[in-house]
C-alpha cells in the first residue's frame, strides 16, 4: 500500500499534486527532518506526555484513543469476563472427562471453531442473523432515530448483541484450550493419585486438588486478555463498524495516519508489558512455590 | 472418524491445494486480472463461479490466489521455524553470555503484540507480498526461539551429547546430528501451528486492506466483496468461494498439527485424547 498521507489526500481531491502543499505539510509535521532526528523528537514528545496529531482527524491522538477506548470496553469488557468464564468451566469439564466421548465431541469442535477466521464468521453472524433472520441490526453502534431521540441506552445494547456474543465465543475458544491441557497435566500428577488412594470422592478430588491448581496457568492468560482489549477487536469491529479502538485502527491504516497508528502501538504495547508485569506478581503471590527475586 | 483418518484427509486436502496453486494456469481459462465477461454473471458454463463486479473470473482469482495466500502461509512459517530452530538450537547448547544476552534480547521483543506491529510497520515501508511474509516470519519466531532453547537445554546435558564430545565432535556435527533430530517432533509441531496462524493471519490483513490490490488473494477478494455489498444483494458466488477456501486449508492444517502434536508431546498423550 503505497503513498502517504498528504499524497492520498490530495490525489483524491485534485488530480495534480500542489508541491508547495506537500513540502508545507512536510515541514509542518517535521517530515523533512532525517529519521534519526524525528525519532529522537518522537522520543522526548512521548516523554513530555504528547503523544503528536492525528493527521486525518487533527485532534491529539491520546484523547482521540481514549474516546474510541470507552465504545470497544462495551463490546470487550462483558465479552472478555463472559469468554473466561465460559472457556474455563469448558475446559475444566472437558479435561477431566479427558478421553471421553463428551471431550472428543468438544475437543473437535473447538478446533473447528478456532480454524476458521474471525472475520469470516463475524461476515456469516451478520448475514444470517441480521441480513436474512433480520434480529439484529446490520452494524454501527445506534439506529437512525437517534436524530430526533437522542443517544438511548437499550438501542446501543441491542446493536452490541451480536458483535459481544461472537466475542465471546473467540474468547471462549483459546480459554478453553489453555484450561484443557492445564487440566489434563494436572491429573497426571501424582498427588492426584494419592488423592484417589486416600479414598477421597472424585468430587472432592477435582474441586480442592485438581482445579485449584489448573487454574494457575489461568491468572497469565487472564491478565492478557484483558491487556488485548486496548486493542479492540479490529476484525469485528471492523465488519459490524462499532466505533471502537479496531476501527480506528483501519481507518487510520487505510488514510495512513501514522501518528495515530503508533500512538494506538505505543499504548498496546504498554498495556501488554504491564500486564505480563502483573501476570508476574500475581502468579507469585498466588503460587508458593514461584519466588520473586530473593532465592532465584 | 479416527484421528489417522483425519490425517490422512487434511494431508491430501493440502496436496490438492499445492498441485492447485502450482498448477495455477493448466485449470483457468482467463488470467486473474483479465477482464473476461460481463460483471456479475452467476455461475455458468463460461464461468464456473460467475463474475465479480469488474467482470474478473470468480475461479480464475480463487484459483491464482492460492498462490500468493499459500506462498505468504508457507513461506513465513518457514522462516519463522527456521530461524527460531538455528537461533534456539545455537544459544541452548553454547549457553553461557551468549544465550544470556539472546534471551534477554527475546524478554524485550515478547511483550510486543505481534498483529498490530505488523500493521505499523506495512503502514510505514508499504511492503510487497513477500516482503510481509518475510516480516511475519520473523515476527512469528520469536516465540518458538524459547521453545525450542528450553528443549535444547536439558539436550545438552544429556549423556550421548556428552559422550559425542568426548570422541571429539566438533559443536556443529553436535548440533546438527545429535540436537537437532530431538527437536524435530517439536520444530514439526510448530510449523504446522505456525502456517495455519500465519496464513489466517495473512488473510485478515489483507482483509483490512494492508497490501496493495493489485495481487489477488483470498483475503483481497472477501473484502471486495463485502464492501461491495455482494451478500447483501444475493451474489453468494462472490463471497462463498474464497471464505470457503481459506476454511478448508486452516482445517486442515488445524487437524495435521493437532494430530502432530498427539504423537510427539508426550504430555497431551498422557490422558488418551
Amino acid at each position: 500500500m503505497p503513498g502517504d498521507y498528504i499524497t492520498n489526500y490530495l490525489l483524491s481531491l485534485t488530480n495534480h499534486l500542489p508541491k508547495e502543499a506537500v513540502d508545507q505539510f512536510y515541514h509542518q509535521f517535521g517530515l523533512d527532518l532525517p529519521l534519526t532526528e524525528q525519532y529522537v523528537l518522537y522520543l522526548s514528545n512521548i516523554m513530555q506526555g504528547e503523544w503528536g496529531y492525528s493527521y486525518a482527524y487533527s485532534v491529539p491522538v491520546f484523547s482521540l484513543i481514549m474516546e474510541k477506548l470507552s465504545w470497544s470496553l462495551i463490546l470487550l469488557l462483558p465479552a472478555t469476563v463472559l469468554g473466561i468464564l465460559i472457556g474455563t468451566v469448558l475446559g475444566a469439564w472437558s479435561g477431566w472427562k479427558s478421553g471421553g466421548k463428551k471431550d472428543l465431541a468438544v475437543f473437535n469442535l473447538m478446533i473447528v471453531i478456532r480454524a476458521i477466521p474471525e472475520f469470516w464468521w463475524a461476515i456469516m453472524a451478520v448475514v444470517v442473523f441480521a441480513f436474512y433472520l433480520k434480529w439484529f441490526p446490520l452494524g454501527g453502534y445506534t439506529s437512525i432515530d437517534i436524530l430526533y431521540t437522542g443517544l438511548s441506552i437499550p438501542d446501543v445494547l441491542y446493536h452490541a448483541v451480536l458483535p459481544v456474543s461472537l466475542m465471546t465465543f473467540f474468547i471462549a475458544t483459546g480459554n478453553y484450550y489453555v484450561m484443557r491441557n492445564s487440566m489434563i497435566s494436572v491429573i497426571g500428577e501424582e498427588y492426584i493419585t494419592t488423592a484417589r488412594a486416600k479414598g477421597l470422592d472424585e468430587r472432592g478430588i477435582l474441586w480442592n486438588h485438581a482445579l485449584k491448581n489448573a487454574l494457575l496457568p489461568m491468572i497469565t492468560i487472564t491478565t492478557f486478555q484483558f491487556a488485548a482489549i486496548i486493542m479492540g477487536n479490529v476484525f469485528i469491529e471492523t465488519v459490524f463498524s462499532w466505533p471502537g479502538v479496531g476501527l480506528l485502527t483501519t481507518e487510520a491504516l487505510r488514510l495512513r495516519d501514522l501518528p495515530l497508528l503508533e500512538g494506538i502501538f505505543l499504548l498496546d504495547t504498554l498495556f501488554s508489558i504491564t500486564a505480563m508485569l502483573a501476570a508476574d506478581v500475581l502468579c507469585s503471590l498466588i503460587d508458593p512455590r514461584i519466588r520473586m527475586g530473593e532465592d532465584v | 472418524m479416527s484421528r489417522k483418518m483425519i490425517l490422512r484427509v487434511s494431508v491430501a486436502v493440502l496436496c490438492v491445494y499445492f498441485v492447485i496453486a502450482i498448477c495455477a494456469p493448466l485449470f483457468t481459462p482467463f488470467g486473474p486480472a483479465e477482464i473476461s465477461g460481463k460483471p456479475l454473471q452467476p455461475p455458468g458454463n463460461d464461468h464456473l463461479l460467475g463474475t465479480n463486479d469488474l467482470g474478473q473470473d470468480i475461479f480464475c482469482q480463487l484459483v491464482y490466489g492460492a498462490r500468493i495466500t499459500l506462498l505468504f502461509g508457507f513461506c513465513s512459517a518457514l522462516l519463522s521455524v527456521l530461524i527460531s530452530t538455528t537461533v534456539g538450537i545455537v544459544i541452548g547448547y553454547y549457553g553461557g553470555f551468549v544465550d544470556e544476552f539472546v534471551s534477554r534480547c527475546i524478554d524485550i521483543l515478547v511483550p510486543i503484540p505481534m498483529f498490530p506491529l505488523l500493521i505499523v510497520l506495512t503502514a510505514f515501508f508499504s511492503p510487497g507480498v513477500l516482503q510481509i511474509s518475510l516480516l511475519m516470519g520473523v515476527l512469528g519466531s520469536i516465540h518458538g526461539i524459547r521453545i525450542i532453547r528450553s528443549q535444547v537445554l536439558s539436550l545438552a546435558q544429556t549423556s550421548f551429547v556428552e559422550g559425542a564430545r568426548a570422541i571429539g565432535a566438533s559443536d556443529f556435527h553436535i548440533m546438527s546430528r545429535h540436537i537437532l533430530p530431538n527437536v524435530m517432533p517439536v520444530v514439526m509441531v510448530k510449523f504446522v501451528s505456525q502456517s495455519q496462524h500465519l496464513l489466517v493471519m495473512g488473510v485478515g490483513l489483507s482483509f483490512i486492506g494492508l497490501w496493495d490490490t493489485t495481487t489477488v488473494d483470498w483475503g483481497t477478494m472477501i473484502q471486495n466483496s463485502y464492501s461491495s455489498g455482494g451478500m447483501a444483494l444475493g451474489l453468494w458466488w462472490w463471497l462463498l468461494p474464497p471464505g470457503i477456501a481459506v476454511i478448508g486449508i486452516s482445517l486442515a492444517l488445524a487437524m495435521i498439527g493437532y494430530s502432530f502434536e498427539e504423537k510427539f508431546n508426550p504430555r497431551v498423550g498422557v490422558n488418551r485424547i
